[in-house]
């Protein structure tokens, strides 16, 4: 049985966009984006855990809030059994150091006037308590750009003289310079190439055998996070739809939406065309998301029920959990 | 069989940099005929893109055209005046999206604004001399939206496009693109930038379209299974060069060249977890260094010597099914399996 690395705990982070100083001391006018509203989940170590759904559904703010790049409104998150919400400033640098991301855009995340090799060597300089010698650093440089496949002759060049795929490694490496046990990726293959995005998921497959990486893998791709999570969560405006195992979730979807989006997701198939589920419209805003289900607005199936009440998470056996009025029906 | 619509014969372009003469297409050659989709594939710098500007001549000043025919409906577009593009071709028989439809419509500008000029420049060239009221215009482009379901539209067109939502903007730019006079539709990455529930409505919406205007498409992206859920034909280019054509179900399903076959490998979804996808070694090679032979060959895991002395040329291996592989066309059909 896997242990817990990482639980979620009715986390709520909201956004809170006012016209100035009036709104401010009187709530006049201040509108709140409801960006994750209310989402428990647990990380097993060593597993990865996909996170899925369409722009805007909250899933890079809850990403971020696990880092507390965002401050979370209300909620807690339990890393190794201590809550990083409450942690102070010393306590969180070091769950930092333990906890690293991926980002999306592979370039922007890169210094363009520091050498790769500065680049990486950066988190092992700024650890505190051990002092390394330059030669040390150099070495490690050396070693963990080897561990992503680049020549350790890149350290001094920049990351302008790079591909996509090969900046997109440099992120990795410097994500692994200090043998974390989490990491996040954030769309970690969007913008590359089919052969090079096999690359990166390969990679990053082999470092999880290697060092017990446990990740969070936030991706809109469908087929990708189907082959490599081992549990994932679907989100819709803020919230969780469906959750569970990432074979029972695409063997025995049960939310409307989930359905909705595997069938959209294209898929090289021969023969037979397979039937897409079409929605209606598009995500609504989360400003003013809609009462009871907010899925109802889109789903093909609403009752009158959606509209009065929330559906709650239950358990359809086995850990997979979905909200949906239809599952109680 | 009636005429293609379309029948592009050797297309050869190089982009000339200074010193630098970089081929982005190579004796390029197809034909696609009044209703059909095809869907072209491949890594970037393939030459998909370029392939799309060339049709439609909208290519920068570097690029130069030196052999090879664009016959559309009975014309070569590439002997026509840059004033005939406009007059007859642009806009009008043939229309173009584009990836990004944020930076293919202009923010300061309403939306009527935008759809309006666009009709008047094709009424002004479809029915010369004619005068059409700003009011009637604005009907017709009302019209256009709501066929592309926006919902709202006689008050959504006063919006600017920072109004707009992804999906909404790349509608509203399908709604100027397909009209009934619209005869070839080029979708560069149309959907790439959208979310998949989005994508797949944007995708009905233009095959829909096209089949109800007869309307045949170019569909450029490097989504395979986007293609094939739209295209009726596939077409894979590496380094310039066709290196497959045929039937969707054909190339997807039989792939003849090792090229393709690797592509399909490299997608996650039909493997179990913990199995490796493949990653072809080493990287597509710069337009102006190509190896000799067949340009994939320094890449290709079945290579063989004579893949390194002579370029395939493309032939039918079976009917109606393209490809460009030496191996395949002496030794006949093979399975190429990658891992």
């Amino acid at each position: 049985m896997a242990v817990d690395l990482i639980q979620i705990k009715g986390l709520k982070t909201y956004f809170f966009q006012g016209k100035g100083l009036l709104s401010k001391w009187f709530g006049k006018g201040l509108k709140i984006v409801h960006a994750v509203d209310g989402v428990s989940l647990t990380i097993r170590k060593g597993r990865t855990f996909g996170l899925v759904g369409e722009s805007g559904c909250g899933k890079s703010t809850l990403g971020q809030t696990i880092f507390r790049l965002v401050e979370p409104v209300e909620g807690e998150v339990f890393f190794n059994g201590r809550d990083v919400v409450k942690m102070n400033q010393a306590e969180l640098r070091k769950f930092r150091q333990k906890a690293q991301l991926i980002f999306q855009d592979q370039f922007g995340c890169l210094n363009p006037r520091m050498s790769v090799g500065q680049i990486i060597a950066e988190p092992i300089v700024m650890r505190r308590g051990q002092r390394k010698s330059q030669q040390e650093i150099a070495q490690d440089v050396a070693a963990l750009l080897r561990a992503v496949n680049l020549d350790p002759d890149a350290a001094v060049k920049f990351p302008n003289e790079f591909s996509g795929g090969q900046a997109r490694r440099i992120g990795v490496a410097r994500a692994i310079a200090l043998n974390p046990e989490f990491i996040m990726a954030d769309e970690p293959t969007s913008g590359l190439d089919i052969s090079t995005a096999a690359t990166i998921l390969n990679l990053m497959q082999e470092l999880q055998e290697k060092m017990d990486i446990t990740y969070l893998w936030v991706s809109h791709n469908l087929n990708q996070v189907r082959y490599m999570s081992d549990d994932m969560a679907v989100m819709y405006l803020g919230k969780v739809v469906e959750m569970g195992p990432t074979s029972e979730v695409f063997d025995q979807m049960a939310h409307p939406y989930t359905k909705a989006l595997i069938s959209a997701v294209p898929q090289v198939f021969l023969g037979k065309k397979k039937q897409a589920i079409f929605l209606k419209g598009e995500i609504p805003s989360p400003i003013n998301p809609p009462s009871g289900c907010r899925f109802r607005t889109r789903c093909p199936h609403a009752l009158r029920k959606c509209e009065e009440e929330e559906p709650a998470l239950i358990d359809l056996g086995g850990g997979h959990l979905c909200a949906c009025h239809l599952q109680s029906h | 069989m009636s005429e293609p619509l379309l029948e592009v014969s050797n297309l050869t372009l190089d982009y000339n940099l200074g010193t630098r003469k970089m081929r982005a297409l190579d004796k390029v050659s197809f034909s696609l005929d009044k209703g059909e989709v095809l869907g072209v594939a491949g890594e970037s710098g393939c030459g998909k893109s370029t392939l799309g500007l060339a049709i439609i001549r909208l290519l920068p000043r570097v690029a130069e055209i030196s052999r090879g025919e664009v016959i559309f409906e009975g014309t070569d577009l590439l002997k026509l005046s840059e004033e005939q593009m406009d007059r007859k071709i642009r806009g009008q028989k043939i229309t173009m999206i584009f990836q990004n439809p944020q930076n293919a419509l202009n923010p300061v500008f309403k939306i009527e604004t935008q759809m309006v000029d666009i009709l008047r420049v094709q009424n002004k060239y479809k029915n010369p001399g004619t005068q059409k009221r700003r009011r009637d215009f604005r009907q017709e482009a009302i019209e256009r939206l709501k066929i592309t379901g926006i919902a709202d539209a006689e008050a959504r067109i006063s919006n600017y496009p920072f109004e707009f939502s992804g999906g909404m903007k790349q509608r509203v730019m399908i709604g100027m693109a397909l009209s009934s006079g619209t005869s070839l539709l080029l979708a560069d990455e149309a959907t790439t930038a959208l979310d998949v529930t989005i994508e797949a409505q944007i995708n009905r919406l233009i095959t829909d379209l096209a089949s109800q205007y007869g309307t045949s498409i170019l569909y450029i992206s490097h989504n395979l299974g986007v293609l094939s859920d739209v295209a009726d034909y596939i077409m894979i280019m590496y380094a310039g060069r066709v290196f497959e054509m045929g039937r969707t179900d054909d190339v997807f399903g039989n792939p003849r060249h090792p090229y393709s076959a690797a592509l399909l490998e490299s997608l996650p979804g039909h493997q179990a977890k913990g199995n490796r996808l493949l990653s072809i070694p080493g990287f597509v090679p710069p337009l102006d260094r190509l190896p000799a032979g067949c340009s994939f060959h320094p890449r290709c895991r079945f290579a063989e010597e004579m893949c390194r002395q002579q370029a395939p040329p493309l032939i039918e291996v079976s009917k109606g099914h393209w490809s460009a592989c030496l191996l395949d066309q002496k030794r006949g059909r093979q399975k190429w399996q990658w891992i």
